[in-house]
Protein backbone atom coordinates (compact mmCIF):
# COMPACT_ATOMS: atom_id res chain seq x y z
CA UNK A 1 0.00 0.00 0.00
CA UNK A 2 1.66 3.20 -1.17
CA UNK A 3 1.43 5.85 1.78
CA UNK A 4 1.23 9.79 1.84
CA UNK A 5 0.23 10.11 5.68
CA UNK A 6 -1.20 13.40 7.13
CA UNK A 7 1.64 16.15 7.80
CA UNK A 8 2.44 17.44 11.11
CA UNK A 9 2.53 21.33 11.38
CA UNK A 10 2.03 24.19 13.85
CA UNK A 11 -1.36 23.02 14.03
CA UNK A 12 -0.97 19.51 13.72
CA UNK A 13 0.78 17.19 16.11
CA UNK A 14 0.48 13.75 16.22
CA UNK A 15 1.98 13.30 19.61
CA UNK A 16 -0.37 14.81 21.57
CA UNK A 17 -2.67 11.74 23.51
CA UNK A 18 -5.79 13.17 22.11
CA UNK A 19 -5.08 14.17 18.81
CA UNK A 20 -7.14 12.74 15.85
CA UNK A 21 -7.74 12.95 12.26
CA UNK A 22 -11.13 11.63 10.59
CA UNK A 23 -10.65 9.03 7.20
CA UNK A 24 -12.39 7.21 5.31
CA UNK A 25 -11.43 3.26 4.46
CA UNK A 26 -10.69 3.18 1.03
CA UNK A 27 -9.29 -0.97 0.98
CA UNK A 28 -8.95 -3.24 3.75
CA UNK A 29 -6.46 -5.92 4.14
CA UNK A 30 -8.49 -8.11 6.44
CA UNK A 31 -5.47 -10.82 6.60
CA UNK A 32 -3.14 -8.06 8.10
CA UNK A 33 -5.76 -6.31 9.65
CA UNK A 34 -4.96 -3.24 7.81
CA UNK A 35 -6.86 -0.71 5.81
CA UNK A 36 -5.85 2.22 3.03
CA UNK A 37 -7.30 5.22 4.50
CA UNK A 38 -7.51 8.76 2.86
CA UNK A 39 -8.28 12.20 4.84
CA UNK A 40 -10.77 14.27 3.02
CA UNK A 41 -7.86 16.15 1.64
CA UNK A 42 -6.50 12.82 -0.21
CA UNK A 43 -3.82 12.01 2.08
CA UNK A 44 -3.34 8.72 2.44
CA UNK A 45 -2.06 6.31 5.29
CA UNK A 46 -2.04 2.69 6.39
CA UNK A 47 -3.77 2.09 9.48
CA UNK A 48 -4.65 -0.34 12.18
CA UNK A 49 -7.71 -1.83 12.18
CA UNK A 50 -7.69 -3.91 14.87
CA UNK A 51 -9.82 -1.74 17.81
CA UNK A 52 -12.57 -1.70 15.66
CA UNK A 53 -12.68 -4.44 13.42
CA UNK A 54 -15.08 -5.44 10.89
CA UNK A 55 -14.62 -2.01 8.50
CA UNK A 56 -15.11 -1.29 5.24
CA UNK A 57 -14.56 0.11 2.04
CA UNK A 58 -16.65 3.61 2.47
CA UNK A 59 -16.69 3.70 6.29
CA UNK A 60 -15.43 6.78 7.94
CA UNK A 61 -12.94 6.10 11.16
CA UNK A 62 -11.30 8.31 13.54
CA UNK A 63 -7.34 7.83 13.80
CA UNK A 64 -4.74 8.48 15.62
CA UNK A 65 -1.25 7.63 15.21
CA UNK A 66 -1.63 5.00 12.43
CA UNK A 67 -4.41 3.42 14.86
CA UNK A 68 -8.41 3.88 14.48
CA UNK A 69 -9.57 4.34 17.76
CA UNK A 70 -12.82 4.75 16.93
CA UNK A 71 -15.47 4.60 14.13
CA UNK A 72 -17.05 7.33 13.05
CA UNK A 73 -19.68 6.41 10.26
CA UNK A 74 -20.47 3.05 8.96
CA UNK A 75 -21.01 2.59 5.08
CA UNK A 76 -23.55 -0.08 6.33
CA UNK A 77 -25.18 1.65 8.92
CA UNK A 78 -25.21 5.29 11.13
CA UNK A 79 -22.84 4.88 13.98
CA UNK A 80 -23.01 8.25 15.65
CA UNK A 81 -25.77 9.88 16.82
CA UNK B 1 -15.96 18.30 6.31
CA UNK B 2 -18.34 16.29 8.00
CA UNK B 3 -18.14 15.63 11.92
CA UNK B 4 -15.75 18.96 11.83
CA UNK B 5 -17.89 21.81 10.49
CA UNK B 6 -20.96 21.25 12.54
CA UNK B 7 -19.18 21.51 15.29
CA UNK B 8 -17.62 25.21 14.72
CA UNK B 9 -20.85 26.66 13.38
CA UNK B 10 -20.49 30.71 14.67
CA UNK B 11 -23.75 31.04 15.71
CA UNK B 12 -24.45 28.23 17.40
CA UNK B 13 -21.16 29.40 19.70
CA UNK B 14 -22.60 32.50 20.13
CA UNK B 15 -25.69 30.88 21.17
CA UNK B 16 -24.07 28.26 23.63
CA UNK B 17 -21.85 31.56 25.05
CA UNK B 18 -24.89 32.81 26.11
CA UNK B 19 -26.31 29.99 27.85
CA UNK B 20 -22.93 30.30 29.83
CA UNK B 21 -23.24 33.76 30.95
CA UNK B 22 -26.57 32.78 32.01
CA UNK B 23 -25.24 29.76 34.05
CA UNK B 24 -22.34 31.86 36.29
CA UNK B 25 -23.13 33.32 39.51
CA UNK B 26 -21.86 36.92 39.69
CA UNK B 27 -19.23 37.28 41.82
CA UNK B 28 -18.38 33.84 42.28
CA UNK B 29 -14.79 32.58 40.36
CA UNK B 30 -14.86 29.18 38.01
CA UNK B 31 -11.46 27.74 37.89
CA UNK B 32 -11.95 24.74 35.35
CA UNK B 33 -9.03 22.72 33.97
CA UNK B 34 -8.76 21.17 30.65
CA UNK B 35 -6.98 18.21 30.96
CA UNK B 36 -5.70 17.46 27.49
CA UNK B 37 -3.55 19.88 25.40
CA UNK B 38 -5.56 19.20 22.45
CA UNK B 39 -8.07 21.32 24.20
CA UNK B 40 -5.93 23.73 24.86
CA UNK B 41 -5.10 24.09 21.40
CA UNK B 42 -8.54 24.47 20.29
CA UNK B 43 -9.45 26.84 22.79
CA UNK B 44 -6.66 29.51 21.21
CA UNK B 45 -7.01 28.78 17.74
CA UNK B 46 -10.84 29.26 17.98
CA UNK B 47 -11.07 32.26 20.63
CA UNK B 48 -13.01 29.99 22.96
CA UNK B 49 -12.21 31.95 26.01
CA UNK B 50 -13.24 34.90 24.31
CA UNK B 51 -16.71 34.50 24.91
CA UNK B 52 -16.81 33.31 28.30
CA UNK B 53 -17.23 35.45 30.83
CA UNK B 54 -14.21 36.72 32.73
CA UNK B 55 -14.86 34.75 36.38
CA UNK B 56 -14.92 31.66 34.23
CA UNK B 57 -10.90 31.07 33.33
CA UNK B 58 -9.38 28.51 32.19
CA UNK B 59 -6.50 26.53 33.66
CA UNK B 60 -4.49 24.20 31.12
CA UNK B 61 -3.51 20.62 32.58
CA UNK B 62 -0.52 18.47 32.09
CA UNK B 63 -2.59 16.56 29.19
CA UNK B 64 0.57 16.77 26.38
CA UNK B 65 2.47 13.88 26.25
CA UNK B 66 5.41 16.17 24.89
CA UNK B 67 5.25 18.50 27.99
CA UNK B 68 5.29 15.89 30.59
CA UNK B 69 8.47 14.33 29.68
CA UNK B 70 11.59 14.52 31.84
CA UNK B 71 14.90 15.98 30.42
CA UNK B 72 16.71 12.36 32.16
CA UNK B 73 14.24 10.93 29.91
CA UNK B 74 15.44 12.37 26.79
CA UNK B 75 18.93 11.57 27.47
CA UNK B 76 18.07 7.98 27.37
CA UNK B 77 16.78 8.30 24.08
CA UNK B 78 19.35 10.68 22.46
CA UNK B 79 22.15 7.39 24.38
CA UNK B 80 20.09 4.85 22.32
CA UNK B 81 20.28 6.79 19.28
CA UNK B 82 24.07 7.48 19.45
CA UNK B 83 24.88 3.29 19.21
CA UNK B 84 26.72 2.66 16.43
CA UNK B 85 23.71 0.72 13.82
CA UNK B 86 20.68 2.11 15.69
CA UNK B 87 18.29 3.37 13.80
CA UNK B 88 16.06 5.79 16.40
CA UNK B 89 12.55 6.77 15.57
CA UNK B 90 10.38 9.24 16.88
CA UNK B 91 7.29 11.35 16.54
CA UNK B 92 8.31 14.88 15.34
CA UNK B 93 7.88 17.21 18.29
CA UNK B 94 9.69 14.52 20.49
CA UNK B 95 12.81 15.34 18.45
CA UNK B 96 13.13 18.91 19.40
CA UNK B 97 12.67 18.42 23.25
CA UNK B 98 15.38 19.47 25.06
CA UNK B 99 17.91 17.23 26.89
CA UNK B 100 20.39 18.30 29.34
CA UNK B 101 22.64 18.52 26.34
CA UNK B 102 20.65 19.12 22.84
CA UNK B 103 17.94 17.29 21.80
CA UNK B 104 17.54 14.15 19.07
CA UNK B 105 18.01 16.70 16.49
CA UNK B 106 20.99 18.17 17.59
CA UNK B 107 21.99 14.10 18.14
CA UNK B 108 21.27 13.70 14.40
CA UNK B 109 22.62 16.58 13.28
CA UNK B 110 26.07 15.02 14.94
CA UNK B 111 25.59 11.75 13.24
CA UNK B 112 23.15 10.00 15.10
CA UNK B 113 20.19 8.18 12.53
CA UNK B 114 17.46 10.00 14.26
CA UNK B 115 13.89 9.70 11.51
CA UNK B 116 10.45 10.85 12.59
CA UNK B 117 7.30 8.64 12.18
CA UNK B 118 4.02 9.12 12.01
CA UNK B 119 3.21 6.28 13.83
CA UNK B 120 4.60 2.98 15.26
CA UNK B 121 3.90 1.13 12.59
CA UNK B 122 5.92 3.49 10.15
CA UNK B 123 8.83 2.42 12.76
CA UNK B 124 8.03 -1.26 11.93
CA UNK B 125 7.85 -0.84 8.32
CA UNK B 126 11.30 0.51 8.79
CA UNK B 127 12.79 -2.14 10.68
CA UNK B 128 11.56 -4.61 8.11
CA UNK B 129 12.66 -2.04 5.20
CA UNK B 130 16.64 -2.41 7.17
CA UNK B 131 17.13 -5.78 8.70
CA UNK B 132 21.11 -5.43 9.53
CA UNK B 133 20.72 -2.12 11.56
CA UNK B 134 18.37 -1.99 14.98
CA UNK B 135 15.65 0.06 15.08
CA UNK B 136 14.31 1.61 18.23
CA UNK B 137 10.88 3.38 18.39
CA UNK B 138 10.76 6.47 21.23
CA UNK B 139 6.66 5.70 22.72
CA UNK B 140 5.55 8.31 24.17
CA UNK B 141 1.54 9.20 25.02
CA UNK B 142 -1.32 8.53 26.86
CA UNK B 143 -3.69 5.80 26.76
CA UNK B 144 -4.80 6.97 23.02
CA UNK B 145 -1.43 6.14 21.99
CA UNK B 146 -0.30 2.98 23.60
CA UNK B 147 -2.45 0.74 22.19
CA UNK B 148 -1.00 1.56 18.87
CA UNK B 149 2.24 0.69 20.53
CA UNK B 150 1.00 -2.51 22.15
CA UNK B 151 -0.53 -3.88 18.69
CA UNK B 152 2.43 -2.91 16.67
CA UNK B 153 4.72 -4.89 19.01
CA UNK B 154 2.10 -7.27 18.93
CA UNK B 155 2.83 -7.59 14.95
CA UNK B 156 6.41 -7.13 15.21
CA UNK B 157 6.44 -10.69 17.20
CA UNK B 158 3.62 -12.32 15.03
CA UNK B 159 5.92 -11.10 11.73
CA UNK B 160 9.07 -12.47 12.99
CA UNK B 161 10.79 -8.63 13.29
CA UNK B 162 13.36 -9.35 15.44
CA UNK B 163 15.36 -5.71 14.88
CA UNK B 164 12.93 -3.48 15.85
CA UNK B 165 12.56 -2.36 19.99
CA UNK B 166 10.77 0.29 21.70
CA UNK B 167 11.79 2.59 23.71
CA UNK B 168 8.34 2.88 26.60
CA UNK B 169 7.59 6.14 27.80
CA UNK B 170 4.07 5.74 27.53
CA UNK B 171 2.18 7.52 30.39
CA UNK B 172 -1.79 7.46 31.83
CA UNK B 173 -3.92 9.84 32.78
CA UNK B 174 -5.76 9.06 36.12
CA UNK B 175 -2.67 9.53 38.55
CA UNK B 176 -1.88 12.79 37.77
CA UNK B 177 -4.82 14.34 37.73
CA UNK B 178 -5.22 12.74 41.30
CA UNK B 179 -2.14 14.31 42.21
CA UNK B 180 -3.32 17.71 41.05
CA UNK B 181 -6.31 16.80 43.33
CA UNK B 182 -4.21 16.71 45.84
CA UNK B 183 -2.40 19.72 45.41
CA UNK B 184 -2.85 22.57 47.72
CA UNK B 185 -1.40 25.36 45.69
CA UNK B 186 -4.42 24.23 43.27
CA UNK B 187 -8.44 25.29 43.80
CA UNK B 188 -10.26 23.88 41.03
CA UNK B 189 -14.04 24.04 40.21
CA UNK B 190 -14.51 21.09 37.79
CA UNK B 191 -12.95 18.99 34.67
CA UNK B 192 -12.77 19.36 31.38
CA UNK B 193 -12.24 15.57 30.48
CA UNK B 194 -9.99 14.27 27.41
CA UNK B 195 -11.87 12.96 24.64
CA UNK B 196 -9.67 10.80 22.65
CA UNK B 197 -7.93 8.84 26.08
CA UNK B 198 -11.77 8.25 27.29
CA UNK B 199 -12.72 6.76 23.60
CA UNK B 200 -9.76 4.05 25.33
CA UNK B 201 -9.98 4.30 28.94
CA UNK B 202 -13.98 5.29 28.65
CA UNK B 203 -15.33 7.63 31.35
CA UNK B 204 -15.59 5.09 34.29
CA UNK B 205 -11.93 5.83 35.01
CA UNK B 206 -12.92 9.68 35.85
CA UNK B 207 -15.99 8.77 38.28
CA UNK B 208 -13.41 9.22 41.03
CA UNK B 209 -13.19 12.64 41.05
CA UNK B 210 -16.98 13.50 41.64
CA UNK B 211 -16.71 10.65 44.19
CA UNK B 212 -13.74 11.60 46.06
CA UNK B 213 -13.56 15.33 45.52
CA UNK B 214 -16.96 16.32 44.57
CA UNK B 215 -16.16 18.24 40.93
CA UNK B 216 -17.72 17.82 38.09
CA UNK B 217 -15.93 15.81 35.08
CA UNK B 218 -17.41 16.23 31.48
CA UNK B 219 -15.66 14.68 28.76
CA UNK B 220 -15.43 16.71 25.74
CA UNK B 221 -14.60 16.73 21.78
CA UNK B 222 -12.06 19.13 20.23
CA UNK B 223 -14.26 21.17 18.34
CA UNK B 224 -14.79 25.15 19.89
CA UNK B 225 -18.65 23.83 20.45
CA UNK B 226 -17.81 20.82 22.16
CA UNK B 227 -15.77 22.63 24.29
CA UNK B 228 -18.23 25.48 25.45
CA UNK B 229 -20.96 22.84 25.21
CA UNK B 230 -18.94 21.12 27.81
CA UNK B 231 -17.94 23.71 29.79
CA UNK B 232 -22.36 24.84 30.02
CA UNK B 233 -23.02 21.37 31.31
CA UNK B 234 -19.96 21.65 34.10
CA UNK B 235 -21.69 25.49 35.04
CA UNK B 236 -25.12 23.46 35.01
CA UNK B 237 -23.47 21.10 37.63
CA UNK B 238 -21.79 23.39 39.41
CA UNK B 239 -25.17 25.50 40.10
CA UNK B 240 -27.40 22.33 40.66
CA UNK B 241 -24.46 21.81 43.32
CA UNK B 242 -23.86 18.58 41.71
CA UNK B 243 -20.95 16.64 40.73
CA UNK B 244 -21.11 13.45 38.08
CA UNK B 245 -18.99 12.24 35.10
CA UNK B 246 -20.56 13.82 31.80
CA UNK B 247 -20.16 12.44 28.41
CA UNK B 248 -20.41 15.29 26.01
CA UNK B 249 -18.39 13.48 22.80
CA UNK B 250 -20.65 10.79 22.91
CA UNK B 251 -20.46 10.56 19.34
CA UNK B 252 -16.79 9.34 19.77
CA UNK B 253 -16.63 8.22 23.24
CA UNK B 254 -18.39 5.05 24.88
CA UNK B 255 -18.40 5.21 28.82
CA UNK B 256 -17.33 1.88 28.83
CA UNK B 257 -14.73 2.53 26.28
CA UNK B 258 -13.05 0.34 24.06
CA UNK B 259 -12.73 -3.35 25.53
CA UNK B 260 -9.88 -4.77 22.54
CA UNK B 261 -7.56 -1.69 23.73
CA UNK B 262 -7.82 -1.81 27.26
CA UNK B 263 -6.27 -5.95 26.51
CA UNK B 264 -4.26 -5.40 23.98
CA UNK B 265 -2.54 -3.00 26.80
CA UNK B 266 -3.03 -5.20 29.50
CA UNK B 267 -0.84 -8.01 27.81
CA UNK B 268 1.68 -6.05 26.17
CA UNK B 269 2.30 -3.31 29.27
CA UNK B 270 2.42 -3.19 33.27
CA UNK B 271 2.50 -0.27 35.11
CA UNK B 272 5.80 1.15 36.38
CA UNK B 273 6.08 1.59 40.76
CA UNK B 274 6.92 4.98 39.18
CA UNK B 275 7.45 7.18 36.88
CA UNK B 276 9.07 10.80 36.67
CA UNK B 277 6.64 13.54 35.02
CA UNK B 278 8.72 16.99 34.24
CA UNK B 279 7.55 19.56 37.04
CA UNK B 280 5.39 17.14 39.12
CA UNK B 281 8.14 15.12 40.25
CA UNK B 282 7.75 10.96 40.75
CA UNK B 283 3.80 10.09 40.51
CA UNK B 284 3.44 5.96 41.41
CA UNK B 285 1.66 3.67 38.48
CA UNK B 286 1.45 6.43 36.14
CA UNK B 287 4.18 5.06 33.87
CA UNK B 288 3.80 1.90 31.44
CA UNK B 289 6.82 -0.58 30.83
CA UNK B 290 6.79 -3.24 28.60
CA UNK B 291 5.40 -6.72 30.35
CA UNK B 292 7.77 -9.75 31.55
CA UNK B 293 6.37 -11.33 28.09
CA UNK B 294 7.17 -8.87 25.55
CA UNK B 295 10.98 -7.92 27.78
CA UNK B 296 12.77 -9.34 23.96
CA UNK B 297 11.44 -6.19 22.14
CA UNK B 298 11.87 -3.83 25.15
CA UNK B 299 15.54 -1.67 24.02
CA UNK B 300 16.16 -0.23 27.30
CA UNK B 301 16.72 -3.59 28.28
CA UNK B 302 18.21 -5.19 25.04
CA UNK B 303 20.64 -1.95 24.99
CA UNK B 304 20.37 -0.41 28.52
CA UNK B 305 20.29 3.02 29.16
CA UNK B 306 21.64 5.58 31.54
CA UNK B 307 18.65 6.40 33.43
CA UNK B 308 19.91 9.32 34.90
CA UNK B 309 17.71 11.62 36.96
CA UNK B 310 18.12 15.68 35.27
CA UNK B 311 16.96 18.45 37.05
CA UNK B 312 14.62 21.03 35.00
CA UNK B 313 16.22 24.26 34.12
CA UNK B 314 16.41 26.66 36.56
CA UNK B 315 14.29 29.30 35.31
CA UNK B 316 12.01 27.16 32.97
CA UNK B 317 8.32 27.30 35.48
CA UNK B 318 6.88 24.42 33.16
CA UNK B 319 6.28 22.34 36.09
CA UNK B 320 4.00 25.45 37.74
CA UNK B 321 2.18 25.78 34.05
CA UNK B 322 1.52 22.12 34.23
CA UNK B 323 -0.22 22.64 37.41
CA UNK B 324 -1.85 25.54 35.88
CA UNK B 325 -0.35 26.91 39.22
CA UNK B 326 0.74 30.23 36.98
CA UNK B 327 0.08 31.52 32.93
CA UNK B 328 2.19 30.77 30.76
CA UNK B 329 3.69 34.47 30.11
CA UNK B 330 3.44 34.91 33.91
CA UNK B 331 6.88 32.37 33.46
CA UNK B 332 9.90 34.70 33.52
CA UNK B 333 11.46 33.58 30.27
CA UNK B 334 8.03 33.08 28.00
CA UNK B 335 8.33 34.54 24.78
CA UNK B 336 12.24 36.06 25.04
CA UNK B 337 15.08 33.29 26.30
CA UNK B 338 11.99 30.75 25.56
CA UNK B 339 10.57 30.32 22.06
CA UNK B 340 9.03 27.57 19.90
CA UNK B 341 12.28 27.85 17.62
CA UNK B 342 14.17 27.80 20.75
CA UNK B 343 12.24 25.95 23.46
CA UNK B 344 13.82 26.02 27.63
CA UNK B 345 10.70 23.83 28.50
CA UNK B 346 8.98 21.38 27.00
CA UNK B 347 5.75 23.42 26.89
CA UNK B 348 7.18 25.70 24.24
CA UNK B 349 7.80 22.61 22.30
CA UNK B 350 4.87 20.78 21.24
CA UNK B 351 1.50 22.60 19.79
CA UNK B 352 -0.60 21.26 22.33
CA UNK B 353 1.54 22.72 25.14
CA UNK B 354 0.50 25.31 26.84
CA UNK B 355 3.22 27.82 26.59
CA UNK B 356 3.24 27.37 22.51
CA UNK B 357 -0.32 27.61 22.35
CA UNK B 358 -0.14 31.17 24.26
CA UNK B 359 3.08 32.10 22.09
CA UNK B 360 1.58 31.38 18.67
CA UNK B 361 -2.00 33.13 19.20
CA UNK B 362 -0.62 36.08 20.60
CA UNK B 363 -1.58 35.72 24.02
CA UNK B 364 1.70 37.40 25.65
CA UNK B 365 -0.15 38.63 28.32
CA UNK B 366 -3.92 39.62 29.21
CA UNK B 367 -6.47 41.18 31.28
CA UNK B 368 -9.92 40.60 30.19
CA UNK B 369 -12.50 42.94 30.50
CA UNK B 370 -15.39 42.38 32.64
CA UNK B 371 -18.50 40.98 31.10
Amino acid sequence: MSDQPPQCGADHCITCGDEGIPMTVLRVDERRGLALCATEAGERQTVETALIEPVAAGDMLLVHAGTAIAALQSARREVTR
Amino acid sequence: MKFVDEFRDAELGQAVAGEILSLVEPGRHYKLMEVCGGHTHSIYKYGVDDLLPVNVELVHGPGCPVCVIPMGRVDDGIALAQIDGVIFTCFGDMMRVPGSDGSLLDAKAQGADVRMVYSPLDALRIAKQNPEREVIFFAIGFETTAPSTALTLKRARAEGVSNFTCMCSHVTIVPPLRALLESPDLRLDGFIGPGHVSTIVGARPFEFIPADYGKPVVIAGFEPLDILQAIAMILRQLAAGASSVENQYTRVVPYEGNRRALEVMAEVFELRPHFEWRGLGFISHSGLKLSDAYADLDAERRFGVPGVRVADPKACQCGEVLKGVIKPWECKVFGTACTPERPIGTCMVSSEGACAAYYNFGRFAREREVV
